[in-house]
């Protein structure tokens, strides 16, 4: 193999690493994206007999969203094997104890059951606010979209701004906004 | 003893005809397969095995495979010429040495192909030369000396003389033939072909029995420039440019095992190339390969090499010390 | 024809079973244990494996048209189309390339497919379809004859 070819072959095969905000994120609809580009089924020399697949850091964990009631009624079933030792936990109270552990559940969930599986999940970096690791935040080289657009928050918005956005309606003094 | 008195009896009273059908089967006989052991068996215990070249077999019509050898490949080779280009010395001598242990006086009327050979070498440099000059007008001269040695090597030349042919033809003391032997039967036929025909179709023969084997081949691998930014930088300066400025374009993984880095190189803010590495050295050593490359018209995504021109004289590219892109372009 | 020997009339053996067994023992050679050489258990393991052999010749052609799909798919996001809209616009325009076309150009000749991604886009576009990418169309595709 000619220099030449090595080069391209290197360059090919990199092991790129993506960063994903999951701030306001649904982690179950994120995973399916974030387990495509931890297998590298977002390349077009994808195979299953073909290493290819990349790193993604996860920051923010701690700010996902869940669905309508989910929050409550998603339960994580655990068995520590005893007699009686089963557990329900509920998403909120999971998210209370380790904030990267519902987003770190889903993407495995969605890595799909077969021997790749735990090559691929090692590839995966989740952490529940935007401080990485100096290490880790230079390997960084893409980021990936998200899948909607975070939302600004009222109280975010200056004061300034909020007085001089254009009202419709001219509200009498003493009218109380509840 | 009693089953076969059993069947005697049963002999004498059945028709003969009934017994042999069941012998009859469609199948390896029990024979066949004892045989074949002792057979391998004796094989495995020779310990020089003898293997005849087959211009030793009785039914070997060497005229009928000198025809042969000339309408396989569509040339015209006269048929004299054919015969001395086929014999080499060492078998001459091997003759007159085994006529003279007989007793026979008379000389053999052969004649070597050795001026042959010498011709032919001269022939075939300079047809691959000046072919290769012709199809890579921008490729430096070291590159297609280097492609001329590495087609007209000893192996390839060998490799593709057994290709046409030969191997079985050629006649010679040593037994198997040489790589070296090979050789020289391919140049000894080259000047042959040059006596029967002319220079120009010989050209053509050259060209495509040698010189297509280059269009699948990774001409990097062959030739490729040592110091490459050290040559940019010469070529550039000599065309009046700003030096080469290398700069990282992307890179990945920068803290593990793998890294990857992508460089470009600019010439005053132009873009001349880009390369992959494991480290930023090896990066910027292959951006400049891939710039010269490009300015060569050698890349992989560049013309491939064209085996259908016309044989005539090409001028010689210049060497990398006076190569400038405004020469050819 | 005449027998002058009494050996000729004992009870034939029939062919030699030896090669029938080869012919087993060639398909089981790169077995485990003694399903390589014990022929009675050879025999069953061959069959069991020309069993799965025949109906994953089938299943292998699924494996690779998915192989070939995931490959168009993600080449065509790198241009901001999906798979299914790349099929449609092509196929509105006239470009019957197979799968497994597609998915080699897309490998081995990128820029050849991008050409044909654009004109999908553009004709995806034409049509008013709502499968389109975030792309705007890029200039210069003839794809309806204009």
């Amino acid at each position: 193999m000619s220099i030449v070819r090595r080069s391209q072959q290197w360059g090919t095969f990199a092991r790129m690493w993506h960063v994903f905000d999951a701030t306001w994120q649904d982690p179950y609809q994120s995973s399916q994206i974030i387990a495509k580009y931890l297998l590298g089924r977002h390349k077009p020399i994808s195979h299953p007999m073909n290493r290819c697949g990349d790193h993604v850091v996860v920051i923010n964990s701690s700010e996902i969203a869940l669905r309508g009631d989910e929050w409550q009624m998603r339960v994580y079933f655990h068995h520590d094997t005893y007699h009686g030792g089963a557990s329900w936990t509920k998403a909120w109270e999971l998210h209370k104890k380790d904030p990267t552990m519902i987003m770190k559940k889903a993407v495995y969930r969605a890595l799909g059951n077969n021997l790749t599986r735990h090559q691929a999940y090692a590839r995966l970096h989740v952490f529940l606010d935007d401080k990485i690791p100096l290490e880790i935040q230079q390997n960084l080289s893409s980021q990936i979209k998200q899948l909607r657009p975070v939302p600004q928050r009222l109280d975010q918005i200056s004061p300034e701004e909020l007085e001089n956005f254009p009202q419709i309606v001219k509200l009498p003094e003493t009218y109380v906004l509840t | 003893m009693f089953r076969l008195r059993v069947c005697t009896r049963l002999a004498a009273q059945l028709p003969r005809a009934a017994l042999v059908n069941q012998i009859f089967q469609r199948e390896i006989k029990r024979s066949v397969r004892p045989v074949l052991i002792e057979l391998t068996k004796r094989k495995r215990m020779q310990k020089n095995p003898i293997s005849q070249p087959r211009n030793k077999w009785i039914d070997w019509n060497r005229d009928a495979e000198l025809y042969a050898f000339n309408q396989r490949l569509s040339e015209k080779f006269k048929t004299d010429l054919l015969e001395q280009a086929f014999t080499h010395r060492s078998y001459i001598i091997q003759e007159e040495d085994e006529r003279k242990k007989v007793g026979l006086e008379s000389q053999l009327q052969l004649v070597d192909n050795q001026e042959l050979i010498d011709e032919g070498k001269q022939i075939a440099s300079l047809v691959v030369e000046n072919y290769l000059n012709e199809v890579l007008p921008l490729a430096p001269r070291e590159c297609i000396l280097a492609l001329k040695n590495y087609l007209l090597a000893e192996g390839n030349l060998a490799k593709t003389s057994s290709g046409i042919g030969t191997k079985d033809l050629i006649l010679t003391a040593e037994y198997p033939v040489s790589e070296e032997t090979l050789m020289n039967t391919f140049y000894a036929l080259v000047s042959a072909l040059n006596r029967s025909v002319d220079l120009e179709h010989v050209g053509k023969f050259i060209r495509d029995i040698v010189i297509s084997t280059l269009a699948e081949k990774d001409l990097i691998e062959i030739w490729c420039p040592e110091d490459p930014m050290e040559i940019l930088n010469d070529i550039l300066d000599r065309e009046g440019r700003a030096y080469a400025e290398s700069r990282i374009i992307g890179q990945t993984g920068v803290n593990t095992l793998i890294p990857v880095y992508n460089i470009a190189v600019y010439s005053n803010k132009e873009f001349l190339g880009s390369g992959m590495g494991d480290s930023i050295e090896e990066a910027e050593k292959m951006a400049a390969l891939n710039a010269l490359l490009r300015m060569f018209d050698l890349l992989d995504s560049s013309k491939p090499i064209s085996c259908n021109l016309p044989i005539r004289d090409a001028e010689c590219n210049s060497s990398l010390e006076s190569w400038k892109r405004s020469d050819k372009v | 024809m005449v027998f002058q020997t009494v050996a000729l009339m004992t009870r034939a053996r029939g062919p030699d079973e030896f090669w029938r067994k080869r012919r087993i023992f060639r398909l089981s050679s790169h077995f485990r244990g003694r399903f390589r050489n014990c022929y009675s258990m050879a025999i069953r393991a061959v069959h069991r494996s020309l069993q799965f052999a025949t109906k994953g010749r089938d299943a292998k052609y699924d494996i690779i048209r998915q192989i070939w799909m995931n490959r168009i798919d993600s080449a065509a996001m790198e241009h901001g189309l999906t798979y299914k809209a790349v099929k449609e616009g092509l196929t509105r325009s006239e470009i019957h390339l197979n799968h497994k076309s597609l998915a080699d150009l897309a490998v081995w000749e990128p820029r050849t497919f991008k050409s044909l991604v654009n004109i999908a886009h553009e004709r995806v576009k034409q049509d008013g379809l709502r499968i389109m990418g975030y792309l705007k169309a890029p200039a210069r595709v003839l794809s309806k004859g204009k």
